[in-house]
């Protein structure tokens, strides 16, 4: 194995990750009513093309892409339209969503698989990859095809599949590795031959052993990382792997490279070679408020609380229901909320993994300093939040601030640095926006 | 359709590690406990009566101001104010009336700490200040109010005088039986006066760099501010700081280094002549070092900032040493620094990641 290598900062939080990481995926049947958000990835919501009463085949869109920051949505269900209604959102308060009753969930019309990838052209490719509805798979469901596609001018040499799945808890990522290596592989592939880089890597943990050994074996150029939050976040992953830094307020694309999350790359072999647009994704239930945690795959719209089902119900103690990691993740008001394509964990946290506390004074001791990943100063734009200076905020960089939580989570007096962070960052914007208007 | 639960909601991150404003303030608590021993091994329980009176008067002094301006009063008890009472202590000469601390505490917490906010708000180390306020207050106590190590126990057989150097050796040469230095400091500091008598000062300035003196330094047989004098135990308390993960090594090794550096430059008659180690191990500089120039509040939060504090502060030490009033700039040297914290703060702000310096 090579040598180890990480970035700046950052902290490690205890992983509990063997809660789920021994479960093997379990494929979930598709509930008896599915709920498909049309604000699954980011950017415009899909619009509509179904309405109440209509019968939608597994795999036929009912919402078109809207825009270039936007993909359609697809029914991952034979079934009839009972209703589009606004709908309480894992990621987000609500948002549109087309109310599906399930028949059954096998054949439909999927598309026809893309004949031969190596010599296909690669608009062909890049067409597949958006009209299947693909975004990134690791949270920020960023429309993948608009990744694959740089302005004229710019040439990617670097390909970084994200493997490293920081957050604690989720093992998502680390299953399908283990599970879909192949499919994984090829995904790369794929990738690599959009963006015609030559040698593709994975950036995995070292704390998941035995994918960077499965995926060694099968040929995969791994480059295995050190054990620290936030590893896999974009500019910190590249770090670590290249060395190069993306510039402030920039794009990975500015310097060369290209992120792209595991699931996604599945996701991309099954909707390039097998013609399946994105309507599944794996997702890790945990947390010791459920009875037996676990990884499923589920058809996007499952509402939150069939998977708790799935992982045996909830304990007596459930504090928190979160969607994503506990560091960033969304806490959420109700398990009604449907799994989107961006959801890869559900989070039931008892009070004892919860932090509750109160918040206290700022003691300038400087942790969230020493650890901030992007070299900012945490409590000064949080005190600058705090007491409303928003051009004291922007001067310090509020705007740089990924809200990755490891200032919060190492603050000895509590304070709730991402917070006041990301309340400063809605003015600064608003502050922008007013200024160039 | 079965019930859906509601939750809370809440911010992230939802996990949070263990550290709490109370554990730093009680480790740094602790830490401080092997000086007490020290001091009550050299002063008698009289040192560690001036101490707990002091750290009463702090807690005391931080709950009626609390009260006072109707703020939850359980701040009173997050082990802030001990470790002020305790540093104002550790910063009074051991032979000193119970009121001098008292006094001193109570000046800290109500005028340093909570006059300007409380806790994460004051501008300079309130436990400094405090001290500040005694000198410039009753000067000839916080001046003379040494007492010789071990003098407590048996006044007739004191085997060091206060400033460190044996008895034994001061009998040996005559001539300096007049000769009385009440803290190893202050001795080496007369010796600069004696600008006629260059042999004489050099005869003195030899006896306190000697093996036995600085073995005296190291334990803590010298006289001194009751909590100051035993370099070892401090030393065993920064460890322990260090080990609980507390301590931030940048503050106290570039004030060490820079004292140690100047001291070496210009802590001696002449350039380059001085003994760094003598400077590191006598006064506060150990004290100071590990316990105020690493006071969270009143220090850059910058990384390049904590540095040039630190620097900054050792150079302020030395100077004063050498050519200010005192013999001891430890305690100033700090103050000092802390006036200068949010300037420094400012000007060593970093480039976060990505960005790219301006003008460059």
């Amino acid at each position: 194995m090579s040598k180890v290598k990480s970035f700046a900062g950052g902290t490690h939080p205890p992983g509990n990750k063997s809660l789920s990481s021994g479960a093997a995926v379990v494929r979930l049947p598709a509930p008896e009513v599915v709920t498909v958000p049309l604000c699954q990835h980011l950017g415009a919501p899909s619009k509509p093309v179904v309405k109440p009463g209509d019968e939608v085949k597994r795999g036929s869109v009912i919402g078109e892409q809207n825009g270039f920051i936007s993909l359609p949505t697809h029914s991952p269900v034979n079934g009839k339209v009972l209703r589009i209604e606004n709908s309480p959102m894992p990621h987000m308060r609500s948002g549109p969503a087309v109310v599906i009753k399930t028949d059954s969930e096998e054949g439909g019309e999927v598309y026809e698989p893309v004949a031969d990838w190596k010599n296909a052209d690669i608009s062909t490719i890049i067409n597949r990859i958006k009209e299947a509805g693909i975004c990134g798979m690791g949270g920020a469901s960023f429309p993948t095809y608009v990744k694959l596609s740089p302005p004229k001018g710019v040439k990617i040499d670097t390909l970084i599949i994200n493997g490293v799945e920081c957050e604690p808890y989720l093992t998502a990522d680390h299953r399908l590795m283990l599970e879909r290596a192949d499919d994984l592989i090829t995904g790369m592939s794929i990738i690599a031959r959009v963006l015609g880089v030559a040698d593709p890597c994975i950036g995995i943990e070292v704390n998941k052993p035995d994918a960077i050994k499965l995926l060694q074996e099968k040929g995969a150029r791994v480059v295995p990382l050190k054990v620290q939050y936030p590893q896999g976040a974009e500019k910190q992953l590249i770090d670590a792997v290249v060395g190069r830094t993306v510039p402030a307020g920039g794009l990975p694309l500015n310097i060369g490279v290209v992120v792209q999350n595991v699931g996604t790359c599945v996701a991309v072999t099954e909707a390039v070679c097998k013609g399946i647009p994105c309507m599944r994704r794996v997702v890790t239930v945990s947390g010791l408020g459920v009875n037996s945690p676990g990884n499923f795959d589920v058809c996007v719209g499952t509402p939150v609380s069939t998977l708790i089902e799935a992982a045996g119900g909830y304990k007596e103690d459930v504090e928190r229901l979160i969607s994503g990691g506990p560091m960033m993740g969304m806490a959420m008001f109700t398990d009604a909320a449907p799994v989107t394509k961006g959801t890869s964990g559900i989070l039931a946290m008892s009070s004892e993994e919860v932090r509750d506390v109160q918040e206290g004074p700022c003691i300038r001791c400087g942790r969230c300093v020493d650890v901030c990943p992007l070299n900012l100063l945490p409590s000064v734009i949080a005190t600058a939040s705090e007491y409303a200076k928003w051009e004291d905020a922007e001067k310090s960089g509020a705007l740089n601030c990924m809200a990755c939580g490891t200032c919060s989570y190492v603050c000895p007096a509590g304070r709730y640095l991402v917070h006041h962070i990301k309340r400063a960052q809605n003015e600064v914007r608003a502050l922008v926006r007013a200024r160039e208007a | 359709m079965a019930e859906n639960r509601i939750f809370d909601l809440a911010v992230s991150p939802h996990v949070g590690s263990s550290q709490s404003t109370k554990k730093v303030m009680w480790d740094v608590v602790i830490a401080l406990m092997p000086a007490l021993v020290a001091a009550f091994w050299f002063f008698g329980p009289r040192a560690v009566m001036l101490v707990a009176a002091s750290v009463g008067a702090a807690v005391l002094t931080e709950w009626l101001c609390l009260k006072f301006m109707k703020r939850p009063v359980n701040f009173a008890f997050d082990g802030s104010a001990v470790v002020t009472g305790l540093l104002l202590a550790y910063n009074v000469p051991s032979g000193v009336p119970w009121w001098l601390p008292v006094l001193g505490s109570a000046f800290a917490i109500a005028v340093a700490k909570q006059a300007f906010g409380g806790l994460g708000h004051n501008i300079v180390n309130p436990a400094l200040l405090g001290r500040a306020f005694l000198v410039a207050s009753f000067p000839v106590l916080m001046t003379a109010g040494w007492i010789a190590p071990m003098e407590w126990k048996d006044g007739s057989r004191i085997d060091v005088q206060a400033c460190g150097v044996p008895t034994a050796h001061l009998s040996e040469s005559g001539e300096l039986d007049a000769f009385s230095g009440a803290t190893p400091l202050s001795a080496l500091k007369q010796t600069f006066n004696w600008e006629g008598d260059p042999e004489r000062s050099e005869e003195v300035r030899t006896m306190l760099f000697s093996k036995e003196s600085m073995k005296n330094l190291f334990m803590g047989r010298i006289g001194g501010c009751i909590g100051e004098t035993s370099v070892i135990m401090l030393l065993l308390g920064a460890l322990y700081l260090v080990l609980r993960g507390v301590l931030e090594l940048r503050l106290p090794l570039s004030y060490l280094g820079s004292v140690a550096l100047f001291a070496w430059l210009f802590g001696g008659p002449g350039w380059f002549d001085g003994n760094p180690l003598f400077h590191l191990m006598a006064g506060g500089v150990i004290l100071g070092g590990f316990f105020m120039v690493t006071d969270m509040v009143t220090t850059p939060v910058t990384k390049k900032g904590r540095i040039i504090f630190g620097i900054g502060a050792g150079l302020l030490t030395m100077v004063i040493r050498r050519w200010g009033g005192y013999p001891e700039g430890c305690s100033y040297s700090i103050l000092l620094m802390n006036l200068g914290t949010p300037l420094i703060d400012r000007y060593t702000k970093p480039l976060s990641f990505g960005e790219v310096k301006k003008n460059g």
